[in-house]
């Protein structure tokens, strides 16, 4: 390289200049069209998405009715048998039926009640309506039952609506 | 500033907070690990020491009141403390414990770490109460980005900095106070003129006032009063809250509570009748109150009425019409409440969020929707759609077509534009030919039709014929720009002519059908007029001539009943053919199956096909098909 600068420097430089130039020309050309590839890939990809966010959306909303018929339809069958029990002269034999076709369907649902009264007050299980003070009591336990509460499976479906006791100082 | 990591909007309510995020260029509510679109913002320790926040703590609230501290966010900025069993704790301190309880929620929601957070505070804070929100937030392990008002985060969530200059006033009616706000934007940039409010009214105040009046009326039929018994006081309160819900969109509810109470053993029942305008009489005088706050904004603002550009509703309560009503009386203007009011200010704090993250970029994340429905002809007339109304760009459809008639060598691709069903009904963008398909049955040959828009709106529209390679396309050009009335139009015609439509697009299906059976029929009867028994033969015959008879005029229902005695003739000749070859192939194992195998590669077994030119293929033909095979 030295040598050859030595025999025509000036011309060698203009020479090595073009041919940078010419490079990096055709590199910065080479670029923008991958860029603008990228850049489609990305936009369409961005565009693919919300799409598949409009379709989630969508589907999302029919799910829900689906799962909202399938109750529904339950429980229309067993307000027909209510109005039917309603106007029996005698309605308790047919209402035990209907009741025990309730329980089976909330345990096939994997529906169980929580025990809450006598119980110390679990705030994972228990809603606390009110205290009552007493004199003779353990203090926190479950005194009432307002409106029973409910797993569905492992999970909390309803908390037991509860009273506690609260003992007199 | 791009930093990609997410930042969450948080708002710090007195009774529940709310947070979001923003995915996609959308805002997106954060659920808790209870499920719920907010957190209580209770905090307690129990006897035993562990720290409850969010639905736990609420839950126990009146079992542990020494223990339990609500409405924290009363006391922020002052020099206040709480002792909670033997502890003292700033509010600070407090809020913070809602805040981490939200921020290890949101981790779990969104499945990352989660250190970026804009807190949103009500307008009239002062500095002290600003810098103890912030505190409180770094106490949590938040990078707190920002601090902004609630009012500005409601507005920012209708968007409205981009309008220009505005003054916007913001009600926000939650479940224990009532905030006025006058802001005044330009900019981008938001100044708050004046603040009002009244922070012993809310919602709850509401719901006493419902309870109140159902126990009256218990009392008067049967001389007990239900709020005495925290069991029967729950159950009225529950009831109210239903109602009160119920009739925002009902003019009528009843309240029926069942076995009640029992008085000297004898069972009794709730019942009540309530209507909208009793519970808005009920509710009036709370109502009422919210006036002198607006009216003290405005004066303070130095604004008239008619100078509010814009009124956003903010708080549940605001969801029920009487309060609506209210403000539009007011403000003399119908006030925004399409976005969730109890959401609003979170899903603010969120954009706002979103603009200093980056996940908001003008630039980049507002992709253009392709205004109407774009479709292709197809036989009769009929529009199928490529690219549903509402679809982002840029994007890529296609659909294989097939040919109508036997031997047909070219294809007309007509590119529509519009929600009517028949292409005639629809703006026509541009249309092509597709020739040189080699000679075949119909519905053998297969087209793919693709659209393609790139993000200028630029649609490119190809036909290929798969058999051949053959390729002929066409540029449309502005297949996303349309004016506004323009497409108002177009969708208000679709609305009008939709039944009209659905009517003619079932006629032209019927004939579809009818024709494609017609073809069908000839073709099997050439094809196997040995294996039909001579009745068989002879019934198909007669049903074919009186099917193509009533083809010839435009009697719909005959059309369907030709079709339908056809499609028995045929199935009961066909089903004569397969049990003859049934016994066939007990004598000779392998033939049958040879001939399963076969449906399988026919090109028509591929229900994406549709006959272009135009053909909707009916399913009874394509059953056929298999059968005669």
């Amino acid at each position: 390289m030295s040598t050859k600068k030595i025999s025509d420097p000036k011309k060698q430089t203009h020479e090595t200049s073009q041919n940078k130039i010419k490079k990096l020309e055709d590199d910065i050309r080479q670029l923008k069209v991958e860029l603008n590839e990228k850049n489609d890939k990305y936009l369409r990809t961005l565009a693919d998405f919300q799409n598949y966010q409009k379709r989630i959306e969508k589907e999302l909303i029919a799910q829900k009715e689906d799962i909202k018929k399938k109750y529904l339809l339950e429980l229309l069958d067993q307000i027909e048998l209510l109005k039917k029990a309603y106007d029996d002269p005698d309605p308790k034999p047919g209402l035990k039926l209907l009741l025990e076709n309730m329980d089976k369907f909330l345990k096939k649902e994997g529906i169980t009640y929580i025990e809450c009264k006598g119980k110390p007050f679990d705030y994972q299980l228990h809603n606390a309506v009110s205290t009552v003070e007493q004199s003779e009591c353990v203090d926190g336990t479950v005194i009432d039952e307002i409106k029973k509460g409910y797993f569905m499976g492992e999970k909390l479906l309803r908390p037991s609506h509860v009273i506690v006791a609260k003992k007199k100082p | 500033m791009h930093d990609m990591s997410k930042i969450i909007g948080i708002d710090l309510g007195t009774t529940n907070s709310e947070a979001a995020y923003i995915e996609a260029g959308k805002p997106v509510v954060i659920k808790s690990v209870e499920g719920q679109p907010y957190f209580p913002s209770v905090v307690a320790f129990t006897k035993t020491g562990e720290m409850l926040v969010g639905e736990a703590a609420k839950r126990q609230a009146v079992t542990n009141t020494e223990g339990t501290v609500q409405r924290i966010k009363r006391k922020m900025g002052t020099s206040e403390k709480v002792t909670l069993r033997g502890k003292t704790y700033t509010p600070q301190q407090i809020s913070a414990f809602i805040l981490q309880k939200i921020k290890k929620d949101a981790e779990d929601f969104l499945g990352e770490k989660i250190t970026d957070a804009v807190i949103t505070v009500p307008a009239y804070f002062n500095d002290d109460q600003r810098q103890a929100t912030k505190d409180a937030g770094a106490i949590a392990g938040f990078n707190v980005k920002r601090i902004i008002n609630e009012p500005t985060a409601a507005a920012l969530a209708y968007g409205l900095d981009k309008e220009g200059d505005q003054k916007i006033a913001v009600y926000d009616f939650g479940g224990g106070t009532l905030d006025v706000t006058i802001m005044e934007v330009g900019g981008g940039v938001f100044e708050v003129l004046s603040t009002s409010g009244d922070t012993q009214l809310g919602g709850s105040d509401m719901d006493k006032a419902l309870v109140d009046y159902i126990a009256e009326e218990f009392k008067k039929q049967h001389g007990v009063d239900l709020r005495k018994e925290p069991k029967t006081l729950q159950r009225v309160l529950e009831a109210a809250e239903t109602a009160k819900i119920e009739l925002s969109s009902t003019l009528q509810t009843d309240i029926n509570l069942p076995y009640i109470y029992v008085v000297t053993g004898e069972p009794k029942h709730l019942e009540i009748k309530l209507t909208r305008a009793k519970l808005e009489e009920i509710i009036s005088p709370i109502v009422q109150r919210s006036e002198k706050p607006c009216r003290q904004a405005l004066q303070d603002a130095k604004l008239k009425p008619e100078d509010i550009d814009h009124v956003v509703l903010v708080g549940g309560v605001t969801r029920m019409q009487m309060v609506a009503k209210k403000v539009e009386e007011i403000f003399k203007q119908k006030p925004k409440r399409e976005v969730d009011p109890m959401e609003c200010v979170a899903i603010g704090a969120a954009i706002q969020a979103g603009v200093l993250s980056g996940a908001i970029d003008k630039d980049i994340v507002l992709l253009d929707v392709t205004p109407l429905t774009l479709s292709i002809e197809t036989l009769g007339g009929v529009a199928t759609p490529l690219i549903d109304r509402n679809t982002t760009v840029p994007t890529r459809k296609s659909k294989v077509f097939s040919t109508a008639a036997d031997n047909q060598t070219s294809v007309e691709i007509n590119v529509l534009q519009g929600e009517r069903p028949m292409a005639a009904d629809n703006k026509s963008l541009g249309r092509f030919h597709l020739d040189g398909i080699l000679p075949a049955p119909r519905g053998l040959p297969q087209i793919e039709v693709s659209f393609d828009i790139d993000v200028n709106g630029i649609m490119n529209v190809s036909a290929k014929d798969l058999g051949t390679g053959k390729e002929q396309s066409i540029h449309i050009t502005g297949s996303t720009k349309l004016s506004d009335s323009e497409i108002e139009r177009m969708q208000k015609e679709a609305k009008e002519h939709e039944e009209e439509d659905k009517k003619r697009k079932e006629k032209i299906e019927i004939r579809n059908v009818a024709d494609a059976l017609v073809h069908t029929t000839e073709k099997t009867l050439v094809e196997l007029k040995d294996k039909f028994t001579s009745d068989d033969k002879e019934a198909l015959e007669k049903a074919l001539k009186e099917l193509r008879e009533a083809l010839t005029g435009d009697d719909t229902d005959k059309i369907k009943e030709k079709t339908d005695a056809l499609t028995q003739a045929f199935q009961k000749a066909s089903t004569a053919i397969y049990q003859q070859a049934a016994q066939q192939h007990q004598q000779q194992q392998g033939a049958g199956a040879a001939q399963g195998d076969a449906w399988q590669g026919h090109p028509s077994d591929d229900d994406s096909t549709i006959n272009a030119d135009y053909k909707v293929k009916g399913e009874k033909k394509k059953k056929k098909d298999h059968e005669e095979e």
